[in-house]
């Protein structure tokens, strides 16, 4: 809680710019945890929920996973569905630089870094997810190149563990450069970090492919075996992930008191009416193809449909999905969504639901229903799995919600007043984007 | 974008630089995938000392169950001749719902044959092919062999009948069934069994000590 | 990009955290502690204690895990002595988890030796003895019934497994069903060998597809990978009493695996490296299983494959398996 750093003024020169940075990010990490009673409420709740996640994939590690719902029919479940949908959302995230930097949208400029932001915490999820899905953890160290095993390239999860981690690199590089600078109030020198930008783009499609690769590639499982897989995760990705920073926007402006952002709404929204109807298209043609096709290839999508041979498991969750697809496409039609609140919300929430379902359950759970051999073992998550689900979500929300606080606290100038007090009140105008 | 790519003519290059590597990588493993294994190079086999392969021979000399239980609890039998050396066989009652006495209840079924197509009417110890040549009942997969000639070209190539021991050879020997050890020879049609280990898709777990 | 921030920007005074300073102590406090400190700390420590508390279920694996099999090199790359303290100590975690004397072997692949089963469906019956040989002879899971082989009851006049059923329960053969036994078909480009993201499974000389059980970081890519539904994953320790345990064992076959990783049929290699027969072909009572040396022109299994017809599952993959089967009739 202390901060270590000593107390002579270090604003002489002779202190190397890293040691100055690492400093910052000491500075601004000691100082994301402060806050009023909300927030603490809001990270007590979340730790706790944090801790029962914890608490289950210990017991997970210690018991075997057995204690999941999953089988040698279905062995990838509910924690890999989370990781497909993450590795969409951190995408996804990275849709507010396209605009912003290829188009020179100034006002998606504001709200860059809220993307990146949830780039960074959907890719630690993701990865989470991945180590929780491990039936041993403790031997994590044989996936690093030189002291373990590596099997580049020719097994796609080693380029998915390469491509995840550089996306990560890329998006705390970009991040912690332009707070940095605004923190010691100077202008961000453009080599240092548009390289990366542009970068971060062409990564952000590579993930989403890689990881969709990861599926594709295998033809053992007829319902992943088809190349519209990556398409339709990038498209996907770039329905949750706007549609996610939508409602964060919105959820920012409330606490700081700060109108921002109302431009880069406009233009989320009009990525969202595309999006989420090409992804639509695509399912549908899916669709189209299994179901006019037939044989027993196609017993994957009748089981998620309808149902197969007398079970249905996946059914409501499926039409669930389609449901809230459908809704939310057509309520992002309407006209001036930005001036209704609850209705753009909404439409919000359903989308992401709808992605999430319909990219988790009804992606991965049917390419294992029915089995390689065409036997039906039916899945259903077990509380440990929606444990441990939900606990890695609540650390998500917490590592957005203090970068977040770095960032609001940087851009207020509020890292620390006079008084000693902070809040996260400002008398500045919010001016992200200034030099971004 | 244009403008961009006017300004940093270097994106340009990275992204060529992305898509060559990632293509390159793609053709290094096709190749990996797609090129043909070269044939197996067939080994000369050294000529090794082979060990034997044992089949096992039919019973010594026939014998029937009399359905009786000794102290130890083991079936008594009694040699087919104790009877047969001492009785005339009516040879028309060849068909199993005529049969009476020690063969009452015999399950028969074994094609158009009857008893004597193989049995031996004057030397019940002893079987006979289809030429009248004695058989001993050791070497019962002769007379088997007549008729199925095809389990027996299988047989002999090690692709029909149970068997234990080494593939190869030159390390081991191997024991093989005969045919009525699989077979009954009055009805070879195996009879039907109840499987075994039924599989179970569901993994319990057991409790770990010191959970509650 | 933009030109610099025309907002006003006020130097650093000093009182802002840029310079890195830590902050001077309010004013209304001369004495050090204050309440939100103590509430704090006090916060912290629960938080520190509640975490522990989650995590505690961690602590009873220690007694499993040795450092050894932690630290533990790849079985590449493990020198003759290494291996064989390695075996030391598999043995003597056998003797202490399980209470039962093993021998652990390490038997190589044997030069000019590539594996080949065929299985024939006319003959085959669907006792499923094969299945609990394998069951037997591997230390598997007891309760689980765990098995490398699944047997299948087909319907006559069709090879498609929609209308198969593993789970069948009643006298065997049914007339109009055949059986169909599936295991580890030992693939020659096999996919989940591609996979595994670590190199814990790999493709022997002799053509079985082995794996490292100590190297398995249990992700089950390979599982996903695998058409033919021949690989099983520990999803809990192996439950097996030690009078039951075949204590005939080698490092990359039935040795009892651990927890949480993959494992799958390795054509008993155990035994079919010193020239012995897999335990699924000596259980066949129907003599159904033919297995042998593709490479001895002489061996039966190669009699099979030029005199009968013969076809692979799903050959369409092109996987090139080295399980066959074939009809007599």
């Amino acid at each position: 809680m202390s901060d270590p750093t000593p107390s002579v003024s270090p604003a002489t020169s002779d202190v190397p710019e890293w040691r100055r940075y690492l400093r910052f990010l000491g500075n601004a990490v000691s100082q994301s945890v402060e806050g009023g009673w909300k927030f603490y409420v809001w990270m007590t709740l979340l730790t706790a929920i944090f801790l029962v996640g914890a608490n289950a994939w210990a017991i997970q590690v210690r018991d075997g996973m057995a204690v999941t719902g999953m089988s040698d029919h279905v062995s990838w479940a509910l924690y890999i569905a989370n990781f497909t949908f993450l590795v969409g959302l951190a995408a996804g995230g990275v849709m507010m630089v396209i605009p912003a930097y290829l188009y020179n949208d100034k006002e998606m400029h504001d709200i860059v870094l809220i993307g990146e932001l949830l780039a960074i915490a959907s890719v630690i999820m993701a990865i989470m997810f991945v180590v929780c899905d491990l039936g041993r953890p403790d031997r994590f160290w044989h996936m690093m190149p030189i002291v373990g095993k590596f099997n580049f390239p020719i097994s796609m999860l080693t380029w998915d563990v390469i491509v995840l981690n550089g996306y990560l690199l890329i998006n705390v590089h970009i991040c912690g450069y332009l707070l940095y600078k605004r923190y010691r109030g100077q202008p961000p020198v453009a080599k240092m970090y548009v390289p990366f930008v542009f970068l971060s783009i062409i990564w952000a499609i590579s993930i989403h492919t890689v990881t969709a690769f990861l599926y594709c590639g295998l033809g053992g499982r007829p319902f992943w075996n088809t190349a519209l897989l990556a398409p339709r995760f990038l498209t996907s990705a770039f329905v949750s992930g706007p549609a996610f920073i939508i409602v964060a926007i919105q959820i920012i402006r409330r606490l700081t008191h700060h109108r921002f952002g109302d431009g880069a709404i406009r233009t989320l929204v009009g990525i969202i009416r595309i999006t989420i109807l090409v992804n639509l298209l695509m399912v549908a043609s899916e669709v189209f193809v299994e179901f006019y096709t037939g044989g027993s290839h196609t017993g994957a999508a009748k089981y998620l449909y309808f149902g197969l041979h007398g079970h249905h498991e996946l059914v409501p969750w499926i039409w669930t999905a389609v449901a809230f697809n459908i809704i939310a496409a057509i309520m992002f039609m309407r006209g001036r969504l930005n001036e209704l609140p609850v209705w753009l919300n909404t439409a919000c929430f359903l989308a992401f639901a709808g992605i999430w379902i319909e990219k988790g359950m009804g992606m991965i759970i049917p390419a294992f229903i029915p089995s390689a051999l065409h036997e039906i073992v039916e899945y259903r998550p077990s509380l440990t799995e929606w444990k441990v689900t939900a606990g890695i979500w609540a650390l998500g929300f917490m590592i957005y919600t203090l970068l977040l606080k770095i960032t609001i606290n940087v851009y207020s100038r509020n890292m620390r007043d006079a008084q000693g007090q902070r809040t996260i009140e400002s008398k500045d105008a919010l001016a992200f984007g200034e030099h971004i | 974008m244009s403008l961009y790519l006017k300004k940093h003519p270097w994106l340009a290059w990275l992204t060529l630089v992305v898509l060559v590597t990632g293509f390159s990588m793609a053709i290094v493993w096709a190749q990996k995938t797609i090129t043909p294994n070269a044939p197996a190079p067939v080994t000369k086999m050294k000529p090794a000392a082979t060990h034997p392969v044992i089949i096992k021979p039919g019973p010594a000399t026939p014998r029937l169950d009399t359905g009786l239980k000794d102290k130890a609890g083991n079936a008594v039998t009694v040699a087919c001749s104790t009877c047969h050396s001492t009785t005339t066989p009516n040879v028309l009652r060849n068909t199993a719902e005529d049969l009476f006495q020690a063969h009452r209840g015999l399950q028969y079924q074994h094609g158009a044959l009857t008893c004597l197509s193989c049995h031996n009417a004057s030397n019940y110890d002893t079987l006979h092919l289809a030429d009248g040549r004695s058989v001993a009942f050791p070497d019962v997969m002769t007379l088997c062999s007549q008729c199925h000639g095809t389990a027996r070209r299988d047989y002999d190539h090690g692709s029909h009948g149970g068997m234990n021991g080494h593939w190869d050879l030159t390390k081991g020997g191997r024991i093989r069934n005969n045919c009525i050890n699989c077979h009954d020879p009055h009805h070879p049609k195996f009879p039907l069994v109840q499987p075994v280990l039924p599989p179970r898709d569901r993994i319990s777990v057991p409790k770990a000590e010191g959970s509650h | 990009m933009n030109d610099p921030s025309t907002s006003p920007k006020t130097p650093c005074s000093g009182n802002c955290a840029c310079s890195g300073n830590s902050a001077p102590p309010p004013a209304d406090e001369p004495t050090g502690i204050s309440r939100r400190t103590v509430v704090k700390a006090l916060g912290a420590t629960l938080g520190v204690a509640a975490y522990a508390k989650a995590l505690a279920p961690l602590t009873e694996l220690t007694k499993e895990t040795s450092m050894d099999e932690f630290i533990q090199k790849h079985y590449k790359e493990l020198s003759k002595e290494e291996m064989a303290a390695v075996i030391q100590r598999l043995t003597q975690e056998a003797k202490d988890h399980y209470g039962a004397d093993v021998t652990i072997s390490d038997p190589q692949p044997v030069d000019g030796v590539k594996f080949g089963y065929a299985l024939n469906l006319s003959i085959c019956n669907g006792c499923r003895k094969c299945a609990e040989a394998c069951h037997l002879e591997n230390n598997h899971d007891r309760p689980s019934h765990q098995s490398y082989i699944r047997v299948f009851e087909m319907s006559k006049g069709s090879m498609d497994f929609e209308k198969g059923n593993a789970h069948y329960d009643h006298p065997v053969p049914q007339p109009d069903k055949y059986y169909m036994p599936v295991q580890c078909q030992q693939c020659e480009h096999p996919p989940c060998v591609d996979v595994c993201p670590v190199e814990a499974t790999w493709k022997e000389k002799d053509g079985v597809v082995v794996v490292d059980y100590n190297w398995c970081i249990g992700c089950r890519y390979c599982e996903a990978a695998c058409p033919y539904h021949a690989r099983r994953f520990n999803w809990t320790k192996p439950q097996i009493p030690a009078e039951e345990i075949n204590p005939n064992q080698s490092y990359l076959s039935n040795r009892i695996r651990p927890q949480g990783v993959m494992e799958k049929c390795t054509f008993c290699l155990h035994r079919t490296r010193e020239g012995r027969l897999p335990a699924c072909l000596e259980a066949c009572p129907t003599g159904a299983r033919v297995f042998g040396n593709l490479n001895d022109p002489n061996s039966e299994i190669r009699w099979v494959l030029e005199n009968k017809r013969v076809f692979v599952l799903k050959e369409e993959l092109g996987l090139k398996p080295q399980f066959f089967y074939f009809f007599d009739e």
